[in-house]
């Protein structure tokens, strides 16, 4: 792109002024990287002393800033690191690479300090994000003692999930499918082991997580609640290394090291779980195997100063196997092929080949049954990151995703079977994106940020669509008061290549930012998303077999809007930060389901679902403590999450009589309290403390004699709640005396989840006694106190 | 199709769970009319008597069971022939009549009379099926240790075709009931198996040698079928959070005079065929 066109782009936005100032510039570019292993650091500050002038590094440690001619001193921090202090002569543009050091550096595992990127940052106008560290994830105790990505962001304001042992999280009172998770760029469509226990992130190979709740940047699309942003580790281009670690359910090992004379790196990460090896010596379960495993790749090379490539792959996989009987294995599959190219001085770009395949295989003997179902995407995507000068950065791209998706296969596994083979309709979608965001400051005090996202849904053709009486794939039945499946009218045949339905949206993202004062800020954001994914599932929980399914002639895109505002301060010499945030979020074609749906094994999803709209609306409070031996951080969400479907074209009132209904979940309040403490070099603590209200149910508000069994009836949907969750988890980190020339370092991790052995309900199932024939209500509880131990080592 | 979904309970339950009843405060809605109106005409046999079950709902937890409905009127008109059958108060809460015609697929509908109120249901009966053979085996079903039983019948391909099968050991309390949708299985002979779960505590909890199990294999309608899969669902599952959202399970029972006063339970029509099995 040259920069005639450049100048024709940005003259699209109208505050774009301060660009066409001239005054003799010159620019600073490079990146940063840790001293020791050749990470390169995202979220690092550089700043020209004495100025309001600075950049903070991207994704891929690359910086640039622009200043006036001129003498400087070049501050470049980084939380956690030590300072590096350069005076520059800024009369021509250069390119700076700068290595910092770990404060502690020998210690380096665990850095007491928070990190930078986890601290309020007052000036950007980037809102509603939360950051962690792999180090700061490490700390925290974990059940079982298999540390969990997904299980530490809920510590954070405004993300819940379903209850122990369910899959998925929830942000702000969005569904799970609504978050886009993403592991190197990669859509990661199921983010758990286990039917949800465990994640499928290898802390070992990760290096840092961002989660945005709202404010979602413009270069992100594609599902209307969150974004999981988790980036894997490029690996150590100095030395060879090897990390691991040996727990109850699981074992790491990672090995890295320099590639390519020094011009690369390369990570390889392999982690599984061994309780079926121990089952086999059991012989009640000797046929039963539950297992999983998992495999991060990462390698780079750098062509030369302007121009690096990546690899970097995922390989994950899930076993259960019961009695022989039932056999069921699932798992996402990722490669993504990067190429960071440096135009010039100021303009970065990334260009992304990623693909990414979910899919899911039970094989039930007892019927005789194989079902097979997947979801696959191939993704181009090429991104821009212009500094145009001291004010202004721009981010601009262009992204296509081509989906395929198999709803379901059933073939019959012998002869014998009486299953006839079936298969759904295979479902194919392209995905575009175009997008340009600025990030402008326009006063000292006030910074923006703008952009809009254009995104065009393509539902492909090369399958049947059926068509129904009236357009009515649900009718109301007035008589009897229940939605049923509406009368097939034939089916109409879309060639490949066709397009059977076409949506487009323009989203605005706008964000400000207005600093009071050196330590405190107020900040605003508008977020328009659109997602024309989502997952079917009528269950409160998701489990690894929901089927995703695209918008088309029948389910329209979801649409949400989001406001929120905020107050950010940061005392006591940053020691403390405090974060205040309010939202206000509408979800427009937000699918429910009919009473008594069935989604599995059906081409006419819509006749199963009606179209209605979701608002959710709460209050965060989130306060950390950065520094010193004792850090942690306190936060308190309260907030509402609710639904309503209406009956639309079907007729009738809608889904509970067309009420507002709690979604399921809602949490009236979510505390949750995280501490980590280091007493010596030898011994650190640390302890998670939450609270939450129950989660939205409907219980029976009555019974009957039908079929000599006791029938119960259930009033309006999600009108009761289980009782309160809670629970304390501690863990004591050990590290033995080291010498300081010896390579190989360990540490022993003790913890205790559910310290008081606190029975949280999962669910409570109502049902009839069989030998009593009295109605019970039963609760299940997943996990008890559960102690743990978990040896890690470096080397 | 819904054995997938359950797997993922199964799941949990082995991984990490434990299970208690505990005492829980639930809403209790206003009393509604129940009908359990079964006309089931077992093959072989002309099907004149016929019985029609009326009742109450209660609380959730209520133990009591005196909630019959005594003093209602109840007629049932068969709409292709004009044929009318009043069915007889026994002050028991069953109504009985001895002169029932049943044809298959005619329809017929049903009136209610009670507390001044009109309920009506209309249904078609439905033909089903001969029991080819019943086996047992220990290799079949769940768990190779314990005994299951297994029916065959053929499954007519020119039409859709919907069943309901009922197992009863003799001398439980609680029958097994499971639907069946020819959906996935149209035109063969399908099996059907039940078995037991193993119980550690009482080994005579599961299908033994010298047990007998009488088992019902009933032609339904499609929406009868609907109803039952919600309603075994909903029965099996509890509200548990892998199955659907528990909801009100909407019979075909309307109440003409005050719409919002709609009954429980189903009028439904259907050819049954029953046989004994003794395990050996």
């Amino acid at each position: 792109m040259n920069n005639q066109k450049m100048k024709q782009l940005l003259l699209l936005f109208m505050l774009c002024t301060s660009i066409l100032s001239a005054q003799e510039s010159f620019t600073i570019n490079g990146t940063i990287k840790d001293d020791k292993n050749g990470e390169t650091l995202l979220g690092a500050t550089v700043f020209l002393k004495g100025t309001t002038n600075g950049s903070v590094t991207n994704e891929y440690g690359f910086f640039s800033l622009t200043a006036p001619k001129g003498n400087y001193t070049v501050i470049v921090s980084y939380l956690g690191y030590q300072e590096i202090r350069k005076d520059i002569v800024l009369d021509v543009n250069q390119t700076l690479n700068f290595e910092i050091k770990e404060v502690s550096t020998q210690l380096d595992e665990v850095v007491i300090t928070a990190e930078e990127p986890e601290r309020v940052s007052i000036k950007k106008p980037q809102m509603s994000v939360s950051k962690l560290n792999a180090s700061t994830i490490k700390q925290m105790p974990a059940v079982l003692g298999e540390i969990d990505v997904i299980k530490s962001i809920q510590m954070l304001p405004g993300v819940t999930n379903n209850g122990e042992g369910t899959a998925g999280f929830n942000v702000r009172g969005g569904a799970a499918d609504q978050n886009l998770v993403l592991l190197d760029e990669a859509i990661i469509y199921n983010t758990s082991h286990f039917f949800g226990f465990f994640s499928v992130f290898n802390t070992d190979a990760i290096k840092d997580i961002k989660l945005y709740k709202g404010d979602i940047p413009a270069k992100f699309g594609g599902r209307v609640s969150s974004v999981l942003d988790v980036r894997q580790k490029d690996g150590n281009s100095k030395n060879f290394g090897l990390t691991g670690g040996i727990g109850l359910i699981s074992s790491r090992l990672a090995v890295e090291g320099p590639v390519f004379k020094d011009k690369g790196s390369f990570l390889i990460a392999g982690r599984t779980s061994y309780a079926h090896l121990f089952m086999k010596a059991i012989e009640d379960v000797k046929d039963d195997k539950i297992s999983f495993y998992d495999l991060n790749l990462k390698t780079n090379y750098e062509i030369n100063k302007n121009n690096r490539v990546f690899l970097s792959g995922y390989f994950g996989r899930d076993n259960f196997n019961l009695s022989k009987v039932i056999n069921n294995t699932y798992g996402n599959a990722t490669g993504n092929l990067r190429w960071n190219h440096i135009f010039n001085d100021k303009l970065f770009s990334n260009l992304s080949l990623i693909y990414s395949k979910y899919d899911y295989q039970i094989v039930l003997d007892f019927i005789k049954l194989d079902w097979i179902a997947d979801i696959k995407n191939y993704n181009l995507k090429y991104d821009f990151r212009y500094y145009a000068n001291e004010k202004l950065k721009l981010d601009f791209g262009v992204s296509g995703i081509l989906y395929r998706l198999n709803p379901g296969e059933v073939k019959p596994t012998d002869p014998s079977s009486s299953i006839n083979y079936l298969k759904l309709e295979q479902k194919r979608a392209f995905e575009s994106g175009l997008y340009i965001s600025a990030e402008h400051k326009l006063t000292d005090k006030l910074t923006a940020q703008y952009g809009l996202r254009y995104s065009r849904f393509s539902r492909l053709g090369g399958q049947n669509i059926m068509n129904y009486v009236d357009n009515q794939p649900v009718v109301y039945n007035s008589e009897l008061g229940i939605y049923e499946e509406g009368v097939e009218a034939g089916e109409t045949f879309y060639k490949k290549g066709e397009s059977i339905e076409t949506f487009d949206n323009f989203e605005p993202r706008l964000g400000l930012s207005y600093q009071l004062n050196e330590s405190s800020s107020v900040k605003a954001s508008y977020t328009k998303s659109s997602q024309y994914l989502h997952l079917l599932s009528n269950t409160s929980a998701v489990t690894p077999l929901d089927v995703w399914t695209p918008s088309g002639k029948y389910i329209k895109p979801q649409l949400s809007n989001q406001y929120a505002l905020g107050y950010y301060k940061n005392f006591k010499d940053n020691e403390y930060s405090l974060e205040l945030e309010t939202y206000y979020k509408t979800v427009d074609n937000r699918i429910d389901y009919v009473d008594g749906s069935d989604l599995i094994g059906t081409n006419t999803i819509e006749t199963e679902i009606l179209n209605g709209e979701a608002r959710a609306y709460g209050l965060e409070v989130l306060l950390r403590k950065n520094k010193g031996d004792f850090t942690g951080w306190l936060a308190y969400t309260v907030s509402k999450s609710e639904q309503r479907t209406f009956g639309g074209k079907a007729g009738g009132p809608g889904i509970n009589k067309g009420n507002w209904y709690n979604t399921p979940y809602d949490r009236t309040h979510d505390v949750s309290l995280t501490g980590i403490y280091k007493l010596n070099d030898k011994w650190s603590f640390s302890s998670n403390l939450v609270y939450q209200t129950g989660r939205p149910v409907t219980y029976p508000n009555g019974q009957y004699q039908y079929e000599d069994l006791s029938i119960a009836s259930y009033s309006g949907r999600n009108d009761d709640r289980l009782s309160a969750y809670h629970r304390v988890d501690i863990s004591a980190t050990y590290k033995p005396n080291r010498k300081l020339n010896k390579r190989w370092k360990g540490e022993w991790v003790f913890g205790i989840y559910n310290l008081y052995n606190r029975k949280n309900a999962a669910s409570i199932s109502f049902r009839q006694n069989n030998d009593t024939g009295q109605n019970e209500a039963n609760r299940t509880a997943i996990f008890g106190m559960i102690p743990s131990v978990t040896y890690n080592f470096k080397f | 199709m819904k054995y997938i979904k359950q797997i993922a309970i199964i799941a949990c339950l082995i991984l990490a769970s434990c299970e208690d009843v505990i005492d829980v405060t639930v809403p209790t809605a206003a009393p509604r009319l129940v009908v359990e109106a079964s006309i089931d005409w077992e093959k072989g046999t002309v099907g004149n008597n016929q019985t029609i079950k009326l009742h109450t709902s209660t609380p959730y937890f209520d133990t009591t069971t005196n909630n019959i409905v005594t003093g209602a009127t109840v007629k049932v008109t068969n709409t292709n022939s004009g044929a009318e059958f009043t069915f007889t108060d026994q002050n028991n809460g069953t109504y009985t009549t001895s002169s029932f015609i049943p044809v298959v697929n005619d329809t017929y509908t049903l009136e209610i009379v009670y507390n001044g109120e009109n309920y009506q249901a209309s249904e078609t009966l439905k033909s089903v099926s001969d029991i080819n053979r019943i086996t047992q085996s220990l290799e079949g079903g769940f768990d190779d240790e314990v005994l299951d039983v297994t029916i065959f019948w053929d499954d007519p391909a020119d039409e859709e075709n919907y069943y309901l099968v009922r197992v009863l050991e003799v001398g439980d309390m609680f029958p097994f009931l499971e639907e069946i949708s020819d959906e996935f299985i149209n035109g063969n002979e399908i099996d059907d198996f039940f078995e037991k779960d193993d119980d550690a505590d009482d080994p005579t909890e599961e299908f033994n040698p010298g047990d007998t199990v009488d088992i019902s294999l009933f032609g339904i309608s499609e929406r009868y079928h609907n109803y039952m899969q919600l309603l075994i669902e909903q029965y099996d599952s509890g509200g548990d959070p892998f199955s659907s959202v528990a909801a009100e399970i909407r019979g075909n029972c309307i109440n003409t005079t005050t719409p919002d006063n709609y009954a429980f339970g189903y009028f439904r029509l259907t050819q049954v065929v029953k046989e004994s099995y003794t395990f050996q």
